[in-house]
């Protein structure tokens, strides 16, 4: 996979993901006020430049400060729950698919019964039934109620593999249950999980600010969604205090469409195939493309976008 | 018997981003009146495109730069801008795909094909009237009648095969140009299309065919003339016997000695092999057998 | 035959997949530490206004409906019970108000909203899709980046783009609410025409997110389908294209109906968040007023409706493509 192979719509989203990660990241270092700081009064307007280039929110917090910790926030818990829901899916999808038996009948019940019910309302009744709501917490839960699809997947894919050569050989060679699984099966799902992971970080982000809206967000930190609830609850929208919630639904809508973006990329870049060759449909067809035949055909996940809220498995293209 | 069909100068080029690929280069065969005509060579050797496009289906990447097709007098300028009609496909010459499986739409019966072909040539005729044509033409052909009932999974390979192959001939094409129809049958299935095309042939319901294939013992079985391919160009063509026996291209010679026989006559022969590319067998002139 | 077996099976998963959720429901909201009533007494002191006595009649209320000195299962049943009496019990937050009346009051807006949306955007996304596809070069371009940010971009911050663009800045349309203050919900023009007015631009955050995403779908599988060997077959034989049309799109239909089940969940997660923006008084401001009072009956009530909308909706779709594609039922089956 050479650079070259990478499309600009990689280069693109690659870009807005970096932006965002850059604010998250090196943001609360630059901002010299801290999210809680007093700094002003209730919504006061923008003013160059430092604390008060975003103006102040419903405390009379530096918006910019909160702006740059809240998309940490909401960074921390996409990237942990959205991780935590790939390795537990690639793990079940693992262990059921190549082993077979009564063990993948369990797993894939579970799957199955996972899948129909809405993730939204398990995070719902967690979430509202937890104690204390924090960051890791809050990762958590997320995790273990997304993970389905991606078990799903996985398991297709595995018990495909179960079947070719190399995995005979291997056991043959005397190579126990979990070394088979690392070295011979997954390095045949990695483009997938790759892909599985960058959906499952957005989908996360997308469930913590949805949670957070609600109210259930985190109790101690703030989130690009916590923000949004607030500047809700106090009425900013219908009062005109853009700078309350246009930055945070900016960076939000910046990351989540960055990382759709960026799978629906990589998915370009490990399907060649699925690349839209026009040139069978162009009038002149001198710049049309070649499609070529992959060397291994990669399963895609299928995002619906945020509309997907990532409930989306990889049915797509099994009926072909 | 007469001319069926004359093509030719036909030359067919890809247009791909990096740079033109010449598959047909300035090809021309005739085919007489109820003769097979086998397309050989092996892979890359522009036989399917020349199918193709004789079966004027070509479209882009694919450019006909130039070729002229005569059908029964009647003659259809292939190259440049040149618009076929879309009544010629289907009634004057045929196309046999390969891979019967995916060529008929999963989710709808045989007979709605069988409607929308017969509809699109002429919209008089009713669906009664084009399911009991292609009723007797099944059954004539000895396929059993519910297969128009069917969907295209309920059949198997051998069977859909079959199946496209009268609906590809429903309404009488003059050629049927049939891309390796057998490649993915057993050989069962490939002895019984190969009776159904001949019985077609006998009862005049198609009056010739072009069969493109690299599997030479079948061209043996099915085919009066053949033509062989090499990158682009026909480089020797000839009646079946001739070719087969005592070719004379070297390049034919070679790929008649690529086929194991297993008759006692050819077990002292050996087996050659050759490189990729042999540029002496492309420039060696052609040999065309009348 | 086959279309019947495939049925029941159908029919057999959802009643699993609704006792598990039932389960659940019940359990989840129970492992608070703690005697939910005492808390939810609390709170009812809390929110003032009510005296000694009243507290105890509260009290004891809940203490029987929720049967606490019960075990478990039996606590359990006592609720399947309800439940399928259609009784969701007595809310909290709105003490004497019960959830049935809540949620009868909010779920027709929500669905007002909501279904029209799923309807309209699966229609209008599914053409513009195959409009793409069909006419490619810079229509197909605009209309596939277009609809790739329409679908990426989360539905509540499209909500709050319009809202403050829209109603804010253009003041052309309400900020908020359902219909005018000072009228009051009834079967006439006038109030039809008033809630029309605060209907659009909900309803169309909801939509715009929608067409994105089915636009996209449906486009990749018009390409697909245009580039399959049926549709060279169908050209070869001289069929007119627009009969091809109607094969390509019942096959690039499939996946699409298919989509459209997995996406209702979050298309309904993500109304009911737009519905919060807009102060739409649906399920979504009442499970967002019920979050905040922590009022368990009702949040489990919209927790179950939600739960049982998605599954009725897959059940549908099940239904439909077993009806669209005989391959479906003919493995469902076992045949072949």
């Amino acid at each position: 996979m050479s650079l070259r192979g990478l499309t600009p719509r990689f280069w693109v989203s690659a870009t807005l993901v970096a932006f965002v990660v850059l604010v998250g990241l090196v943001g609360p270092f630059i901002v010299s006020a801290a999210p809680d700081d007093t700094v002003g009064g209730l919504y006061d307007r923008p003013q160059c430049c430092g604390t008060l280039l975003l103006g102040t929110d419903n405390e009379g917090q530096s918006v910019i400060a909160n702006l740059a910790y809240g998309t940490r926030t909401s960074l921390i818990i996409g990237l942990l729950a959205g991780a935590f829901a790939t390795v537990i899916g690639l793990l079940v999808g693992l262990v059921g698919g190549y082993r077979g038996g009564w063990i993948d009948d369990v797993l894939t019940a579970i799957t199955n019964v996972g899948l129909a019910i809405p993730g939204i309302v398990v995070i719902i009744l967690v979430s509202v039934s937890l104690p204390r709501r924090n960051l890791y917490t809050l990762a958590l839960v997320i995790g273990l109620t997304a993970w389905f699809w991606v078990a799903r997947a996985v398991r297709a894919q595995a018990s495909s593999i179960r079947t070719r050569e190399h995995i005979d050989v291997a056991r043959l060679s005397g190579a126990g249950f979990w070394s088979i699984l690392g070295r011979d099966v997954l390095p045949y799902l990695l483009s997938y999980v790759v892909m599985a992971g960058v959906l499952q970080v957005s989908g996360a982000i997308l469930y913590e600010s949805t949670l957070s809206l609600l109210g259930l967000g985190p109790g101690n930190a703030t989130s690009l969604g916590t923000m949004l609830y607030w500047a809700i609850a106090w009425g900013s929208v219908r009062t005109g205090a853009w700078w309350a919630f246009v930055p945070p639904t900016l960076m939000l809508t910046l990351i989540v469409f960055g990382l759709l973006l960026l799978q629906s990329s990589l998915n370009e870049v490990f399907n060649p195939r699925l690349r839209r060759g026009r040139a069978a449909r162009k009038k002149a067809d001198k710049e049309g493309e070649v499609t070529e035949e992959p060397a291994a055909v990669v399963a895609e996940p299928e995002p619906v976008g945020a509309t997907g809220m990532l409930e989306t498995p990889t049915t797509g293209r099994e009926h072909r | 018997m007469g001319t069926l069909v004359d093509a030719r100068n036909i030359r067919g080029v890809y247009y791909t981003g990096a740079k033109d690929v010449v598959a047909v280069n300035d090809v021309s065969v005739k085919i007489e009146e109820g003769q097979v005509l086998g397309l050989a060579g092996e892979s890359g050797s522009g036989k399917t495109t020349l199918g193709s496009i004789i079966a004027l289906i070509a479209r882009p990447p694919l450019h006909v730069e130039q070729g002229t097709l005569e059908i029964d007098g009647k003659v259809q300028e292939l190259g440049g801008d040149a618009k076929v009609p879309r009544t010629w496909r289907g009634a004057v010459v045929s196309m046999l795909p390969q891979g019967a499986m995916n060529s008929i739409s999963p989710t709808k019966r045989i007979r709605h094909l069988v409607y929308d072909v017969v509809r699109s040539h002429d919209r008089k005729v009713s669906k009664d009237e084009a399911l009991d044509r292609a009723r007797q033409r099944i059954t004539t052909l000895g396929l059993p009648a519910r297969v128009l009932d069917a969907y295209p999974h309920q059949l198997s390979g051998g069977m859909k095969q079959r199946t496209v192959t009268i609906i590809s001939t429903l309404l009488n094409p003059r050629l049927l140009v049939a891309d390796e129809p057998t490649s993915a049958l057993d050989v069962t299935s490939q002895k019984i299309l190969i009776e159904m095309l001949l019985e077609m042939l006998e009862k005049k319901i198609i009056s010739g065919v072009i069969f493109v294939t690299h599997d030479l013992p079948v061209l043996r079985t099915v085919a009066n003339k053949i033509a062989v391919m090499y990158q682009g160009r026909v480089v020797e063509m000839g009646p079946t016997e001739m070719m087969v026996d005592s070719p004379k291209h070297p390049y034919t010679q070679a790929l008649m000695s690529s086929v194991l026989a297993p008759e006692p006559k050819y077990s002292k022969i050996r087996i050659e092999g050759m490189s990729s590319f042999d540029r002496s067998l492309f420039d060696a002139p052609a040999v065309i057998h009348r | 035959m086959a279309l019947a077996r495939y049925l029941g099976r159908k029919v057999a998963w959802t009643l699993v997949v609704l006792v598990v959720a039932l389960v659940l429901n019940f359990l989840l909201p129970r492992l608070i530490p703690g005697n939910p009533v005492d808390a939810i007494v609390g709170q009812v002191a809390a929110g003032g206004g009510t005296g000694g006595e009243q507290l105890q009649q509260v009290h004891e209320h809940f203490m029987q409906e929720f049967g606490l000195d019960k075990p478990m299962w039996q606590q359990f049943l006592v609720y399947v019970g309800n439940v399928l009496q259609g009784d969701f019990g007595t809310s909290f937050g709105q003490y004497p108000a019960s959830v049935n009346t809540l949620i009868g009051q909010a779920l027709p807006w929500s669905i007002a909203i909501q279904l029209p949306a799923i309807i309209v955007g699966w229609v209008l996304g599914n053409l513009l899709g195959a409009l793409a596809a069909f006419k490619g070069g810079w229509f197909d371009r605009g209309a596939f980046v277009g609809s790739l940010f329409f679908s990426s971009v989360p539905p509540f911050a499209l909500a709050i783009i319009l809202l403050f663009l829209v109603a804010v800045q253009l003041g052309a349309l309400p900020v908020g609410g359902a219909y005018s203050f000072g009228l009051s919900p009834e079967l006439s023009l006038t109030f039809f025409g008033d809630a029309i007015t605060y209907f659009w631009l909900p309803f169309w955050s909801l939509v715009l997110v929608f067409i994105g995403g089915q636009a996209v779908g449906m486009r990749s599988m018009a390409i697909y389908e245009l580039g399959s060997d049926y549709v060279n077959y169908n050209r070869g034989l001289g069929v007119r294209d627009g009969m091809t049309v109607r094969y390509i799109f019942r096959n690039a239909m499939l996946p699409q109906i298919t989509g459209l089940a997995l996406s209702i969940a979050a298309l309904i997660s993500g109304g009911l968040i737009t519905e919060l923006v807009f102060s739409y008084p649906g399920l979504g401001t009442l499970l967002f007023t019920a979050i905040g009072q922590n009022d368990y009956p009702v949040i489990q009530a919209i927790t179950l409706l939600i739960t049982l909308a998605v599954l009725i909706a897959n059940f549908a779709v099940d239904i439909l493509t077993g009806f669209i594609d005989p391959r479906i039922r003919a493995a469902q089956s076992g045949e072949r």
